[in-house]
């Protein structure tokens, strides 16, 4: 199937009126919740992954992939009007969007952010169709080996690249590697690690684990601030026209934050958030009058939010292609994926085409509809800031009960949760990055049953990493990131001692 | 800080134990993560020893009330029924809120009750108990 056929195709699974509709209510729930300060993407989608298990595997997943890129959008909102950040990726926007509402131009700072975040995201799906055929043919090459190699470099990458503290990073990863390999023994049967509890046995539960880490953690810290907000500005449809100097400043920042935001979302370890930093920083870099930003220049805002909505889509390359996850809620989708019944990887364009490109044309579509919809609802989004949270939190709560019950009826699960969300709570406040124990946690069982593999074929040799080319090339690089990291804090270590 | 990573340095070694018992098989992959995890807590937990903590500060209370409420809804929800424990988890988790006051507890629970009930017991069609039951 060439990619006009797919494309086509696309369209024809895109367009049927159950995915529509979930499309819809993906993209207005990820808004909404996007908006709201404070919960972000990782806890909307795993809010809402019990929820389809009562639809189709596409709609379902139209409808998460909705929740993500309108998260993003939504998250922007809160940014601009508040100084405070609904999601983590559009933290940086705060940074120019929130003067220019005090300048009175909130308006213009919420119409630049929606449209570079479209323009970014149609540029991260043509990313995402040509470098995913092209990865997938090239990824039928790929031995067990390799991809236990190259998935042990995506964690490596996840907890060292911009990171402070690598060691935390990684404890977080091993974590939730161990956790992933409590249940049944696939190859022999054995219970591992169920300490005799026979609902342990399937293992921990993906959706549990996620909401007690994100859903409990976010929860418990936002209640004490939750007062704090002050009222936003009323925001009226005349106000979001920019002027035309502000027109000639975006295309650039755009087209410069969305090559940064899908290259970097397609790599592993790097995701939406680090993309928007990088973009403010290439954008102050190049400006002409750099004083500006942190003024309320718009540049500042435009591109950022194109960088993360490409990477949000980019970032599903490798995670549809290869079947590894580059960031924590592409994890979460994978999880998802599988709890479908979907594979994902390199045979999933041939296998599952109309999963693949009923995906790649609801970004298409999903977005459209965020655009359309957005500009006359933000009136709605910004009344939508005066909920005070001790409303919403409780009835998060309760949610957060039905939706893990869901999965399976089981009230254990619940019970899971709450001591989860405990250790997820302190783990949070003792800086440790719970969305690294996930993506430990989701890839762990791949990489084992890859890595027994690959010593199978190998004869329990480990050189078997070596000779294949492409293992080699993942090791050498995992090898050299540990080194460099080693390196950066054994300066830290030097350079404390020495002062 | 530091008790967090000495707890998972020894978390670690109990793992170790629990992996060596078995075969190469299945006992390997934690036997080989539990001791990359000893070694990772030892280095969190060593550096970190003559510096203050990096903690942020707790909000115990808020912490608590959301845990209990959850707690209850796991332990409840098959006995009592959605809408009791649904009721009792709002007011559990909303105690904590800097609002003082009772009127507007009862009645979010009451909107959050019915919401629940039409979400998921009308629109999902999810089995379980909406009230509890009674004897005959």
């Amino acid at each position: 199937m060439n990619t006009v056929e797919g494309i086509l195709h696309g369209f024809s699974v895109a367009l049927r009126p159950d995915v529509l509709v979930y499309c819809v209510l993906g993209v207005v729930m990820g808004t909404f919740i996007g908006v709201l300060p404070g919960i972000g993407a990782m806890a909307a989608i795993s809010l809402l992954l019990p929820l389809t298990y009562y639809i189709s595997p596409e709609a379902a997943l139209v409808m998460l992939g909705g929740v993500y890129y309108g998260a993003q959008y939504g998250g922007a909102v809160a940014s601009i009007l508040l100084r405070l950040p609904g999601t983590p990726q559009s933290a940086i926007t705060t940074l120019d969007g929130y003067p220019m509402a005090r300048q009175g131009r909130a308006g213009v700072a919420l119409f630049a952010s929606m449209v570079s975040s479209f323009c970014g995201s149609m540029i991260g799906i043509v990313v995402l169709v040509v470098l995913a055929g092209w990865l997938s043919r090239m990824a039928t090459r790929f031995g067990a080996a390799d991809y236990a190699a190259m998935m042990v470099l995506g964690l490596v990458a996840a907890s060292t690249i911009g990171s402070r503290r690598p060691a935390k990073a990684l404890a977080m990863v091993v974590l939730g590697l161990i956790l992933g390999s409590v249940g049944t023994d696939v190859n022999s049967g054995v219970q591992r690690l169920t300490f005799g509890q026979t609902q342990m046995m399937d293992g921990i539960n993906l959706v549990a684990l996620a909401m007690g880490l994100f859903g409990v953690a976010e929860i418990i810290g936002n209640i004490r601030n939750a007062e704090r907000e002050g009222s936003p500005p009323h925001v009226s449809l005349r106000q979001l026209l920019p002027t035309r100097d502000d027109l000639r400043r975006m295309p650039g920042a755009v087209a410069r934050g969305s090559a940064l935001g899908s290259f970097f979302g397609a790599l592993p370890g790097t995701g939406s958030t680090i993309s928007s930093f990088l973009s403010y920083a290439l954008e102050r870099r190049i400006a002409r009058r750099p004083e500006r930003f942190g003024q309320g220049a718009i540049e500042g805002v435009a591109g950022p939010e194109a960088a993360n909505n490409s990477a949000a889509i980019s970032a599903f390359v490798p995670t549809l292609t290869l079947g590894i996850p580059g960031d924590p809620i592409m994890a979460l989708m994978l999880g998802a994926l599988v709890i479908h019944g979907v594979q994902p990887g390199p045979l999933m364009l041939e296998a599952r085409p109309d999963m693949f490109w009923g995906l790649v044309v609801s970004f298409g579509i999903g977005n459209l509809i965020l655009l359309v919809l957005n500009l006359p609802l933000i009136g709605i989004w910004v009344s939508m800031l005066r909920i005070p949270f001790r409303w919403l939190y409780p009835a998060i709560v309760v949610f957060v009960c039905l939706g893990v019950y869901s999965v399976r009826g089981s009230s254990f699960d619940i019970a899971a949760v709450a001591v989860i969300g405990a250790i997820g709570y302190l783990l949070a406040m003792a800086r440790f990055n719970p969305a690294l124990l996930l993506l430990g946690f989701v890839l762990g069982p791949l990489i084992e049953t890859n890595l027994r593999r690959a010593m199978l074929i190998g004869r329990g040799d480990p050189m078997v990493f070596l000779q294949r080319p492409i293992s080699a090339v993942f090791v050498v690089a995992t090898v050299a990131l540990i080194a460099a990291s080693l390196w950066g804090a054994w300066r830290r270590f030097r350079s404390r001692t020495a002062a | 800080m530091t008790a967090i990573g000495a707890f998972v340095a020894l978390y670690s070694v109990a793992q170790y134990d629990i992996g060596s018992l078995r075969r190469m098989g299945p006992g390997f992959f934690p036997v080989v993560l539990g001791a990359l995890l000893a070694g990772l807590g030892l280095m969190i937990a060593l550096p970190a020893w003559h510096r203050a903590g990096e903690m942020r500060p707790f909000d115990v209370p808020q912490a608590l009330a959301v845990l209990a409420a959850i707690g209850l809804f796991g332990l409840g929800l098959q006995g009592l029924g959605l809408a009791l424990t649904t009721a009792g988890a709002v007011l559990i988790a909303s105690l904590p809120a800097p609002r003082r006051g009772w009127r507007w507890r009862l009645i979010l629970a009451a909107i959050i009750t019915v919401l629940t009930w039409l979400v998921f017991k009308q629109g999902l069609q999810m089995t379980m108990p909406v009230w509890p039951d009674f004897p005959g």
